[in-house]
């Protein structure tokens, strides 16, 4: 009996759990393949005829948007292959290397972590216009490089201590050189901590709203800024080409992310705990 | 003593290819963070808009900025959204966890379920949770009114609209409290719990003796990186209800941007920020100060 009822709560404990993280997110992507007619039906119908009618709209009249798609693949490839590379340098630097002034600069990069990315918007803004950096990939892809090297040396670090450092030695002996070793023993080898920064930078600079919509205005719009037009479009709200636009923009960085659920979990935990 | 001195310029020479290894993140982090903040401290100082030279007024910014009602109602708004997004994800994130460790089926299933929000934008999670709670039609609002309970007024109601920011927050936070706290549980030596059990310890004292006091590092460290992110809360705000109606749903971010960008006061709007970045170090004094010595333990 009580097995039963302990069995019974789990159950319902499990239910709640999914309906929970995932109710929000079926929600969009089944309401984008609704017609207008079944969007706004209350009570809300869980079957309807499914319709592309919200894509071919977003296509005629929403162009902008997949303009704005393809400014995200292009900021996020940039930034992440900035991010990992200067990670993977750093974190080798610091698993490899002691030096006082080491120390203090590991301490530098974790303070900086703490610093909220809107203050440095205020001079940033009027420099980057001065530069004509306003609206362009690159200093997007900086920006948000920039916000997770931190966590990327630390994650890094961590995936590097692991290498047993016989290796280096064996390469130094062969005559390999620092960068060398770098390239071809570390680097292989800490493969799986480039794949979990990376994560966080594809999730990040993918998603990110606050810097592209201070920096950004028509060439390098991502495609979060553009939905957020769409959002805040003056003549009304049009839900079902939002729900595809959000869809589209949602469904690449979940599928990597469940894919890459391994990598983000051991990224997460040597990035909080170890520093 | 001679030999100390002579054997220094080696190690510092043995450790140049470090400096070279480390440079290229360091000038990212001192060009794109550090030299702005610290010109903004000094921006925080003078008057000043966009374009025109700034003067040096001392500390009458940070006055203006605290004699601004506005200013003390966004730092109210942030502190009772924080307080209330970080713990109660603290709590929902122990809750997973632990039900996650006693055994759920399909697990990597259930794993990715729960990640899944870790994927989505602010603005996708703001269309889904407005959409939710839309007035006439929203699934949740109709679910409420079944229950008997009184329709969420997010867009009229100050109260209500941050309570659905704090919804919408913790929605898309838990994963990161989950990955952190179940990590920490799975850490746990099972022999703990099976000695425990021999000793006749119920699961209520278990949960008690053995899991509560070893999750605690790792609730402490979780609590911390949540304070800090969640204070610089901006976009669900933003996106949901632009700070208003009437601006009294403003937050410390959302005030700064609006005095910068909005009403052209960069001289208070970098007042707000220098309080911002003092607040988060106050917050994290307790974590640096740890740090601090274990970096030094380790590299000097």
């Amino acid at each position: 009996m009580r097995k039963t009822v302990r069995k019974f709560l789990k159950g319902f404990a499990i239910f709640l759990v999914l309906s929970w993280s995932l109710i929000p997110i079926m929600l969009i992507a089944l309401s984008s393949l609704k017609a207008d007619r079944d969007i706004f039906a209350a009570p809300p119908r869980l079957f309807f005829e499914p319709t592309l009618s919200n894509y071919t709209g977003l296509w005629t009249r929403w162009s902008d948007f997949f303009d704005g798609l393809l400014n995200s693949v292009i900021i996020t490839t940039g930034a992440t292959l900035l991010a990992v590379l200067t990670s993977a340098m750093a974190g080798y630097a610091y698993s490899r290397f002691r030096h006082p002034a080491l120390a203090g600069s590991a301490f530098f990069l974790i303070f900086i972590r703490l610093i909220p990315p809107i203050v440095i918007t205020l001079p940033l803004f009027p420099v980057a216009n001065a530069l004509r950096l306003n609206d362009t990939h690159i200093l997007l892809i900086v920006l948000y490089a920039t916000f997770f090297v931190s966590l990327g040396t630390l994650v890094m670090r961590t995936f590097i201590d692991q290498i047993p450092r016989e290796l280096d030695e064996a390469a130094h002996m062969d005559g390999a050189t620092r960068l060398q070793i770098l390239r071809k023993v570390i680097l292989p080898l800490s493969a799986q901590g480039m794949v979990a920064v990376a994560v966080f930078v594809v999730v990040y600079a993918w998603n990110e709203f606050l810097f592209a919509f201070i920096f950004t205005t028509t060439n390098a719009k991502t495609a979060p800024l553009v939905i957020s037009e769409m959002f805040g479009a003056v003549e009304g709200v049009e839900w079902g080409v939002l729900f595809a636009a959000s869809t589209l923009q949602l469904l690449p960085v979940l599928l990597f992310v469940i894919l890459a659920q391994k990598h983000l979990v051991a990224g997460l935990t040597a990035g909080a705990t170890k520093g | 003593m001679k030999l100390r001195s002579a054997k220094k310029p080696s190690r510092l020479s043995a450790s140049l290819p470090a400096f070279f290894l480390i440079s290229p993140v360091h000038a990212l982090i001192i060009s794109m963070i550090f030299a702005p903040v610290m010109y903004v401290a000094w921006l925080s100082l003078t008057k000043s808009s966009f374009g025109q030279a700034p003067v040096f007024v001392g500390f009458e910014n940070y006055v203006k900025v605290l004699s601004d009602p506005y200013f003390w109602r966004s730092l109210r708004n942030t502190v009772v959204v924080v307080l209330i997004v970080v713990h109660l994800e603290l709590l929902i994130g122990l809750g997973i966890a632990l039900l996650f460790a006693s055994g759920v089926p399909f697990r990597p299933f259930m794993l990715a379920a729960v990640l899944a929000p870790y994927a989505v934008s602010e603005i996708s999670a703001v269309v889904m949770w407005r959409y939710l709670f839309d007035h006439d039609v929203g699934f949740a609002t109709q679910f409420l009114a079944f229950l008997g309970l009184p329709d969420l007024e997010w867009s009229v109601n100050p109260t209500h609209g941050l309570i659905l920011v704090a919804l919408l927050s913790i929605w898309l936070h838990l994963p990161f409290t989950f990955v952190i706290l179940y990590a920490a549980r799975l850490a746990i030596p099972k022999d703990l719990y099976e000695a425990a059990g021999v000793d006749g310890a119920s699961p209520f004292q278990q949960f008690k003796r053995i899991t509560l006091p070893l999750l605690m590092p790792a609730m402490l460290i979780a609590m911390l990186f949540r304070y800090i992110f969640a204070f610089r809360l901006f976009s669900e705000i933003w996106l949901m209800t632009g700070g208003g109606p009437a601006r009294q749903t403003e937050v410390l971010a959302v005030y700064l941007y609006l005095e910068a960008f909005r009403y052209n006061a960069f001289g208070e709007a970098a007042a707000t920020g220098w309080l911002l970045v003092v607040a988060s170090l106050i917050l994290a004094m307790w974590y640096l100060r740890r740090l601090y010595k274990e970096m030094f333990a380790t590299y000097a």
